[in-house]
């Protein structure tokens, strides 16, 4: 065997790089979905998509209780490297678990109701993400029963 | 590799993740969008990405970033996309709608 790639491979050998609908049966991937079709002028959405996606929960995650774990765990252990990866698996699992509870909600849920119910939650998380971010940034002054 | 390291780290950030509100956006985000995939590699491009940041920083991430700015910033934009789904969703129909926010 040789390490030579063969030539006779395809060019694009990565999952999802391209819209091929002939050779993406994705297990997962429910049939009948009328956007398959129409993924040349949604790239842009599906883009903003991941985007969206990104930028909400990076800015969600610093500092949150997850990442002290991992800072706890990095700074005790002194193997930084093995914590990054046991958190990002994790991480990737927990991000799976979301993405599916949401796919699965969207099938029993009608869709405004949904929509509302994520409105409301959504509005819940950044009153109460912006209230922590607050209070850190300006403490209250010891007594106030508001801590 | 060690391990035992990577076991008790992955248990514990995993629990800890779950129910956490960054499962509560991904969730979120994933039922009102029609690319699970991309959600789902944005999630976890994000999840990765911060944890990178918090194993290199080694317990002095507020020196490097300013988090609760960042934060105060993320609280506003999920703000703005609750309120935006609510404003789609319609008008309230019934009185039966949980306003118990």
């Amino acid at each position: 065997m040789s390490d030579v790639p063969d030539p006779k491979a395809p060019p694009n050998p990565e999952p999802g790089s391209g819209p091929d609908p002939n050779s993406a049966p994705e297990p997962g991937s429910s049939p009948g979905q009328p956007d398959e079709t129409a993924a040349d002028n949604k790239a842009g959405s599906w883009g903003a998509a991941l985007l969206t996606t990104f930028t909400t929960v990076f800015l969600a995650e610093l500092g949150d209780k997850t990442q002290l774990a991992a800072l706890l765990l990095a700074a005790q252990s002194g193997r930084p490297a093995i914590v990054f990866v046991g958190a990002s698996l994790a991480l990737i699992s927990s991000s799976l678990v979301g993405v599916l509870l949401g796919r699965w909600l969207a099938k029993v849920l009608p869709p405004q109701q949904l929509e509302r119910l994520a409105g409301l939650l959504m509005v819940g998380l950044g009153l109460w993400l912006g209230r922590q971010a607050v209070l850190n940034l300006a403490p209250l002054p010891d007594g106030l029963p508001l801590g | 590799m060690d391990l035992a390291l990577l076991t008790s780290t992955y248990a514990t950030v995993f629990l800890a993740e779950l129910g956490d509100k960054t499962q509560l956006a991904i969730v979120t985000i994933s039922g009102t969008s029609p690319r699970p995939l991309a959600v789902f590699l944005g999630s976890s491009l994000a999840l990765v990405l911060a944890s990178l940041l918090g194993a290199a920083a080694g317990g002095s991430l507020s020196t490097v970033i300013p988090t609760n700015s960042l934060q105060l910033a993320a609280s506003l934009g999920f703000l703005i996309i609750g309120i935006r789904l609510i404003v789609r969703s319609g008008p309230i129909k019934g009185s039966g709608e949980p306003t118990d926010l």
